[in-house]
């Protein structure tokens, strides 16, 4: 009896599926419940009703729009994905905690082909994490730049940091950029200075490793530009661009405050990409982060209402819908299409967040614990007295990641450069948390590092020797007392710790 | 320290006779402890006792009752039924039932998944034909432990009333045995607002405190020997599961091997920060309180209604409206900066929030513009019931103002007021408010802020707390350890002031 | 009345003048500074010329328009949540707390002082920890969100019997002998509630009445977790710190001001008619209190 219903089951369960199979449809109606930005709740809702009435899949949804900012979606969530919105909005430094509390569903094969084919390249990046796409591509324009009065600062001053501070004290105005964020003053590492911060995270949203230089002689140069700002009586801690109401000449903000600088400042408003600092008699030119907002969807218990809302967040990222937000917001699209379109190219604010993308960095996912270890750089920096202070600082934001790795028992350290070791300066230091870790090795005269348990960081002696894989590295014979690693070939290499040996593979 | 007879005592000056309550506090510690933890061996005994007493008794009345009471060991209020009390029988027999099927339907499961907290975690699976992940959620840690808490409580009550019901069979036999009535549902009913109408009366606060108050505070201690974080929800990421004292170990770590702060020496700092800040925020907002108290009582002054009404705008005025208001007054471009800048009286604009010295005196400033009215209301009230011929034959005596109110205001209003500075001081180091809306904790504190959320210098326990549970990780396990560390601070000088203040009262009785 | 003792009379009625004078500069002093922070707020919502926040305090243009503005707004619901809020927790709360009180001050039970003791221990944990939990329970009765208003009420009114201390001390001062009086004459325990002590007790009732209409009213921390971003379960803290959100702040900062006003009328009003009673119920609660 049992076997014959088994039989009857399969049977019905596989005739399902081939009639799914075929039809595969997803008409139905769907309540869900939306989280976007107060200034595109009207908008999305006309958005979505007009999804209802085209789309060809028959799909109907029952929506309930909620105002959450962007910054605000991914605190409420982890609070309670269960009850959070189906599908939301969110900025892109929220993407690893969102990840950690599996708040995002991930797309599907044929969705992330969609989105490779259709949206800009570093947002594809950004929203890939170990080879997994897990949001739609929203806006690419969030980036930050410079807002100024004219009336104070003569335009011939916007390239330099230090004609800047000098304008606004005398003018006793101030400069206000938002320090005590490491966002924005991350900037000052990044650009022609040319310092790097990028986490290696896993499909958890915790951090596997981090390539990161920012305690370094570079770091050091960066650290003195900010310096200049930090200690004049002109810097004011603030991203508003309302600041020009009280006192501010200069306001380092976002397309955010776009509106309201010009409100304020009228024809006066200069924009303009950030300025260079001078140290040592060198001028390097601050960068900073871009960023990208994102449209999630929430893990969902149903496939057909998953895909269902992926033609939704298609939709609501696509070419129309992201033109009518730049028409009515300025939000700078993601979408590919909606980018070639003439009037986003003709936005001078969309301009100016272009111009500063060059000297940033791409923001990709990172460890949600950088964030305040990154906030303190300012504070600490202000307090510092010396060159040998400004040290301590960068020694101490080192510190506060390796304790933020919780590196465990297995952990190793790369230490050196595998592009050039006999050069301080190009010191790039490699954590390997756990498992593996993809180095890209470029063409040098050294190229080769040293592998240390976390535990023998201050000695100069390599950890083991490597087992699988010893080929793809130079026998440097009974002339290597520090056990150190030369790799034979520039290219790019897979290194595997499994708790007892070392395997190197080429990729 | 050795002990002064009473004479000794009341020659010492006022000084040493605090230091010298102190002192005899603090030398009668070590007995004090081992008086603990005596009464706690007492305690203890007397719990074994009065289990074998209890069992004993349930043993006798099972032996030597009527058949009407043996059947209430298995059905309860039967023996009350079956006398003709019926309203208690029926309330006995209903709660059996509840229980019964609560425990069968539901609360059997919850007990038998507290060991593991949740077996089976969240799966994702691949379809294919909708080219999506779909999601299966299955144990919940979380509800686990909550509804496995309420079933423990469910059935320590059952246990009671299980008792009770014995007890009663018991007096009902001896009763009906001497030959009296027994009461009646009418008068049962009648005894609910007589004799025992507290019981009535507090029924329902005691429900209330004991399943909001009561079963929170039990969930959030045993959260202290769990995981639970945002990583490990317990539903939808990951199940979240026992693990012994280590997060005890690691709040108590003085030293970090990266050389960063460690959460010990993180929390001490905070906590020195709380004491300074309850301490003053008591003092200022006592005296300033007090002292315009008695400017607005003082006789002759006109418009005592209105002067106490626009003080007490701050009460009346929610505290996110003011406060974020007048934190942004206070910024470095706020228009406090900007008013003394064009007066000329500064050329560049006061760090009120920027340094910590600075933020630490402003948030103490400010918090006596908040504090001030609740004690100028309370002080009102209890100096105009100062008798006022002790002021007569004061000033007859020729004491000048001052000395008025050394010898007889400021020992009158400790007297009665001194419970309230306690509760004050607990409540200033509980105070959320003012530190969340002022300054939200800045200007941080770089050396605190490694793996404890953005510390800053203002922090107070009770917010670092709330950046604990609110950051990056959600450290929920690590917030119910700091959350039991505050509680044994509060108990802690709870304890030392209550042991020192009674003599304080009765001291300064009045001669 | 001699000479001299004329002459000290004047003196000493000078230096009363002086004293007094010096008061009224002092509480004049006082009054300004603890009205400019509302006076400015005052001030913001009428500004009409812009809605972000500026460095200056008189509005360059004065309008209604952010009060007509708030009419569009979700603000009217936030307002009546509130309103509801504290109504219903203000006569709840009341009848818990007195239960509480007078139980504890007249009656003489074996586990008097026990529970009091356990309360006095339970008060030590800091409340803030039982949040997360508070909201679970409520999500589980489906209390939160759009129904945030009545779980709202609950979570507020069920713990409220831990605050007795002040009109436990209000009933300590009432004579027993007066309870005693009715007991002989025949009247059960609840008559001599409701017919002896309630009537000697409007001071304390008011007094609480008054302290539970207040509390939600400013309640912000607690009352967002259980909005949980749903607009028709926000409180007016909720809902107005919404709009000082990086996205919001720009577009409603003096709209914000305008909700502040009306905010705080309801409760001023009330403070400036009770606050006699308030002043009556909270001395004689902390006089044994």
């Amino acid at each position: 009896m049992k076997k014959i219903l088994a039989i009857v089951l399969a049977a019905v369960l596989a005739l399902s599926m081939v009639s799914f199979a075929s039809a595969s449809s997803l008409a139905g109606e769907y309540d869900i419940k939306v989280w976007v930005a107060d200034a595109v709740v009207d908008l999305t809702e006309a958005q979505i009703k007009r999804f209802n009435e085209t789309n060809e899949d028959g799909i109907k949804f029952n929506y309930t729009i909620e105002k959450m900012g962007e910054g605000d979606a991914a605190s409420s969530m982890v609070l309670d994905v269960e009850a959070g919105a189906d599908i939301y909005c969110f900025a892109q430094d929220q993407l690893s905690r969102l990840l950690t509390a599996k708040a995002l569903a991930k797309l599907g094969t044929k969705a992330a082909e969609f989105v490779t084919a259709n949206y800009d390249a570093d947002s594809v990046a950004s929203v890939t994490v170990d080879g997994t796409m897990y949001a739609y591509p929203l806006t690419a324009d969030n980036g930050y730049f410079m807002y100024y009065d004219k009336s104070v600062i003569p335009d011939e001053d916007v390239d330099s940091l230090e004609k800047l501070i000098e304008d606004c004290e005398k003018a006793g105005k101030y400069f206000s950029f938002d320090l005590k964020n490491v966002w924005y003053s991350a900037g000052f590492f990044f650009g022609d200075v040319g310092c790097t911060s990028s986490w290696v995270m896993d499909a958890d949203g915790n951090a596997k490793g981090v390539v990161d230089n920012f305690n370094s002689d570079k770091g050091l140069v960066a650290l003195k530009g900010m310096k200049k700002l930090l200690d004049s009586d002109a810097w004011n801690n603030s991203s508003e661009v309302s600041s020009f109401e009280s006192n501010s000449a200069i306001v380092v903000s976002g397309t955010w405050g776009s509106t309201t600088a010009k409100q304020i400042l009228g024809d006066n408003l200069g924009v303009a990409d950030l300025p260079s600092y001078n140290v040592d008699g060198n001028d390097y030119h601050i960068g900073s982060f871009f960023g990208f907002k994102l449209m999630g969807i929430k893990p969902q218990e149903d496939a057909v209402k998953n895909a269902a809302l992926n033609k939704l967040a298609q939709y609501l990222t696509g070419k129309e819908c992201s033109l009518e937000r730049h028409a009515e917001n300025g939000w700078g699209p993601a979408n590919l299409e909606a980018q070639a379109d003439e009037a986003v190219k003709a936005d001078p604010i969309l301009a100016a967040v272009y111009a500063q993308k060059e000297y940033g960095q791409v923001q990709l996912a990172i460890s949600g614990a950088w964030w305040n270890i990154g906030n303190v750089i300012a504070d600490e920096a202000k307090d510092a007295t010396d060159e040998e202070g400004l040290k301590q600082v960068l020694v101490n934001y080192e510190n506060k990641i390796n304790e933020s790795l919780k590196l465990d028992a297995n952990a190793l350290l790369f230490v050196g450069a595998w592009n050039g070791w006999n050069n301080a300066d190009e010191n790039d230091t490699y954590y390997l948390k756990d498992g593996s870790l993809t180095l890209d090795v470029p063409e040098s005269d050294y190229m080769g590092g040293r592998i240390v348990k976390p535990a023998d960081w201050g000695t100069d002696k390599g950890f083991a020797q490597v087992t699988t894989g010893a080929e793809l590295i130079k026998d440097l014979g009974a002339d290597n007392p520090d056990n150190n690693i030369v790799f034979a070939e520039p290219g790019n290499y897979t290194v595997t710790w499994d708790g007892e040996a070392i395997t190197i593979v080429k990729n | 320290m050795a002990q002064l007879s009473d004479l000794e005592y009341l020659k010492l000056s006022k000084g040493r006779r605090l230091g010298y309550r102190l002192g005899r506090f603090f030398a009668k510690i070590p007995k004090s402890t081992l008086q603990v933890f005596q009464r706690i061996w007492e305690f203890l005994k007397l719990c074994v006792t009065t289990v074998g007493r209890e069992a004993k008794d349930i043993i006798t009345t099972f032996v030597h009752g009527d058949w009407k009471t043996k059947l209430s060991y298995l059905v309860m209020g039967f023996g009350c039924l079956a006398r003709g009390q019926i309203l208690r029988g029926l309330l006995f027999l209903l709660f059996e039932i509840v229980f019964i099927g609560y425990m069968v339907l539901s609360g059997g499961y919850w007990l038998s998944m507290m060991p593991s907290l949740g077996k089976v975690g969240p799966t994702e699976e691949y379809n294919e034909i909708y080219d999506a992940y779909v999601h299966t959620y299955n144990d919940n840690s979380f509800q686990i432990l909550l509804y496995s808490v309420l079933t423990i409580f469910f059935i320590i009550a059952f246990i009671y009333t299980w008792r009770v019901n014995i007890r009663q069979n018991k007096m009902a036999e001896k009763i009906l045995a001497s030959g009296k009535k027994l009461k009646s549902s009418k008068e049962d009913l009648r005894s609910m607002v007589d004799e025992s109408f507290h019981k009535t009366l507090l029924s329902l606060p005691l429900t209330g405190i004991i399943i909001f108050t009561v079963l929170p505070i039990i969930f959030m201690v045993l959260v202290a020997f769990t995981n639970y974080d945002g990583a490990h929800d317990g539903y939808i990421n990951n199940l979240f599961h026992w693990v012994g004292l280590d997060n005890f170990n690691t709040m108590l770590n003085w030293t970090n091997a990266s050389g960063t702060q460690s959460y010990a020496a993180t929390f001490g700092e905070i906590l020195s920060w709380t004491l300074m800040w309850a301490f003053f925020a008591t003092l200022t907002n006592y005296f300033l309180g007090m002292f315009v108290a008695m400017a607005i009582n003082k006789k002759g002054i006109k418009g005592k209604k209105l002067w106490r009404t626009i003080l007490v705008m701050t009460i009346a005025i929610p505290q996110f409206i003011s406060l974020l208001y007048v934190s942004k007054m206070f910024a470095k471009d706020g228009i406090v900066n900007g008013a003394l800048m064009s007066l000329g009286w500064i050329t560049k604009a006061l760090p009120f929030w920027e340094d910590a010295t600075w933020a630490r005196v402003s948030v103490i400033i400010i918090n006596i513009w908040i504090g001030i009215p609740y004690l100028m209301l309370m002080a009102t009230g209890i100096l105009m019931n100062i008798p006022a011929d002790l002021y007569e034959s004061a000033r007859i005596d020729g004491a000048n103002p001052w000395q008025q109110y050394t010898r007889i205001t400021l020992p009158y209003m400790l007297f009665i007021t001194g419970p309230y500075l306690l509760t004050s001081f607990t409540g200033n180091m509980n105070n959320f408010n003012v530190i969340f809306f002022l300054t939200g904790g800045a200007p941080t504190n770089p050396a605190a802020s490694s793996a404890s959320g953005s510390v800053g210098y203002t922090d107070l326990l009770i917010t670092w707390l709330f950046k604990i549970t609110t950051g990056p990780e959600s450290k929920y396990y690590l917030a119910s350890v700091v959350g039991i560390m505050v509680f044994v601070v509060v108990a802690l000088i709870s304890l030392i002031v209550y042991n020192v203040l009674p003599s304080i009262k009765n001291e300064e009785d009045f001669q | 009345m001699s000479e001299t003792s004329m002459k000290r009379h004047m003196g000493l009625r000078a230096s009363r003048t002086l004293a007094n004078t010096l008061i009224y500069i002092l509480l004049i002093a006082i009054s300004i500074i603890w009205l400019i922070p509302f006076f400015c707020i005052v001030l913001q919502s009428f500004r009409v010329e812009s809605t972000w926040q500026v460095g200056y305090v008189a509005p360059k243009v004065w309008g209604l328009d952010n009060y007509q503005k708030l009419f569009a707004t979700d603000f009217p619901r936030w307002y009546m949540n509130t309103f509801i809020i504290s109504v219903f927790t203000a006569l709840l709360q009341t009848v818990i707390v007195l239960c509480m009180s007078y139980t504890l001050s007249r009656f003489r039970f074996k586990m008097r002082k026990p529970l009091m003791r356990f309360m006095l221990i339970l008060g030590m944990f800091p409340g803030m920890l039982t949040m997360i939990i508070l909201y679970r329970v409520l999500k589980d009765l489906g209390l939160t969100q759009a129904n945030a208003v009545p779980g709202l009420i609950l979570v507020y009114v069920a713990s409220s019997g831990m605050g007795y201390y002040v009109s436990k001390g209000f009933f300590d001062t009432i004579p027993k002998s007066l309870d005693e009086a009715a007991r002989v004459d025949g009247a059960t325990r609840f008559q001599v509630l409701r017919k002896i002590i309630l009537p000697l007790s409007k001071p304390i009732v008011i007094y609480t009445v008054l302290t539970a209409f207040m509390g939600p009213w400013g309640d912000y921390v607690f009352a967002r977790y259980i909005s949980f971003g749903a607009s028709a379960g926000m409180n007016v803290a909720v809902g107005l710190y919404n709009w000082l959100t990086p996205d919001q702040i720009n577009n409603n900062y003096t709209l914000f001001c305008a909700g502040g006003v009306l905010v705080a009328i309801p409760v001023t009003l009330l403070f400036l008619f009770l606050q006699k009673y308030y002043v009556e119920g909270v001395t004689g609660g902390a006089v044994k209190g």
